[in-house]
């Protein structure tokens, strides 16, 4: 399975057992839940995750880090079209 | 001029007919072969059907996103195992570049692409991907994505699994005088609805859930459903069915913290 590149599009998806990976320009979402069995399956899943992981932290060690994003600048309010 | 006479009346009640459903391409994903129908006329403006192996839409150029997404579950799609997948987030490519949602409006909004269709009902990988068009996608608060709102599918799935097949209109409601948008171009829903017909059971029912944090979902009849989003899900579903709520299981997220049943969320009963 091809890796994640994380922070570098809004498109790629990933599911290791019930866990969901997205990526996104400003994180990485990851939710669900997952189960490590003490099996091969195991021990593949655990290693796509080290790796992405890994990948996660080199990208953003290599960064010049905010301490926090800024909030989400692409939000406005407008009248319901329907009402 | 018998025969004009007759190919006009023949005309007259083709259109009459016509004139009941509305249209669809696919009526194999909806019950009795008929797609929602809009109650409330504004909603139609600017609206496409989109027939997908395993759903069909019907997308609005106005909120760039899908009103329904309709799907006919059955117990055999369900039995293909997928212990991993991947795919792609991608603008549709059958709607004009006007109508539809891009990456760009979703990046940076805090908001999560919230499925309509889920992914997790998909049996294949083409039709895997097909769920990961932005026609079938609305901006959902994270916290209600990951946790509430993935117990529902979860627990559909458990229904279709326990009685064999389910038919299931999934959309967002657009309440409120005012709406949050995204990117300039795609509107927010404030509510969300997954609508469930169990023929096994002849019982149909919807759950309703606020486009926000918190654990409290509604189960409501149909009948209320079409009255709230202005569009009637199962059209060809017998009165006496839309109006008896079915009582849904109790959806149990992952994050372990229990989903609340809560009629109060339901708007003019707070």
């Amino acid at each position: 399975m091809k890796a994640i590149d994380p922070f570098a599009n809004e498109s790629d998806s990933l599911q290791i057992d019930h866990l969901t990976i997205e990526n996104r320009m400003d994180r990485v979402s990851i939710y669900g839940s997952i189960e490590i069995t003490r099996d091969k399956k195991g021990l593949e899943d655990a290693r796509m995750l080290s790796e992405l992981f890994n990948s996660i932290v080199e990208k953003l060690s290599k960064e010049d880090l905010p301490d926090t994003i800024p909030p989400p600048e692409n939000v406005d309010t407008v009248e319901n079209p329907f009402d | 001029m018998k025969a004009g006479s007759f190919i006009v009346a023949l005309l007259l009640g083709i259109l009459s007919s016509v004139a009941l459903a509305a249209p669809t391409d696919c009526p194999w994903h909806y019950f009795g072969g008929q797609a929602p129908d809009f109650l409330n006329e504004r909603l139609s403006a600017k609206t496409e059907e989109i027939c997908y192996e395993e759903f069909g839409l019907i997308h609005s150029g106005v909120t760039r996103t899908p009103l329904t997404s309709a799907e006919h579950l059955t117990r055999h799609e369900l039995e293909v195992k997928h212990p991993r997948r991947q795919s792609a987030f991608h603008p549709d490519p059958n709607l004009p570049r006007s109508h539809r949602a891009e990456l760009d409006d979703y990046a940076r909004s805090g908001f999560d692409r919230g499925h309509m269709a889920p992914s997790g009902d998909m049996p294949d990988e083409k039709s895997q991907y097909e769920s990961f068009s932005l026609a079938n996608i609305v901006p959902q608060v994270p916290q209600n994505n990951q946790n509430l709102w993935e117990g529902i599918e979860v627990d559909t799935r458990k229904l279709a699994r326990r009685d064999g097949h389910l038919y299931i209109v999934t959309g967002p409601i657009f309440y409120g005088s005012r709406l949050k948008r995204i990117g300039g171009r795609v509107l927010v829903p404030t509510y969300l609805y997954k609508a469930i017909f169990d023929p096994a059971r002849n019982e149909a029912g919807a759950y309703l859930v606020k486009n926000a944090e918190g654990n409290r979902y509604a189960v409501i009849s149909i009948a209320e459903l079409d009255q709230l989003s202005g569009i009637s899900v199962f059209p060809a579903l017998p009165e006496a069915v839309k109006r008896r709520a079915m009582d849904l299981p109790a959806p149990r997220p992952h994050s372990r913290v229990p989903a609340v049943k809560d009629q109060s969320i339901v708007p003019g009963k707070g």
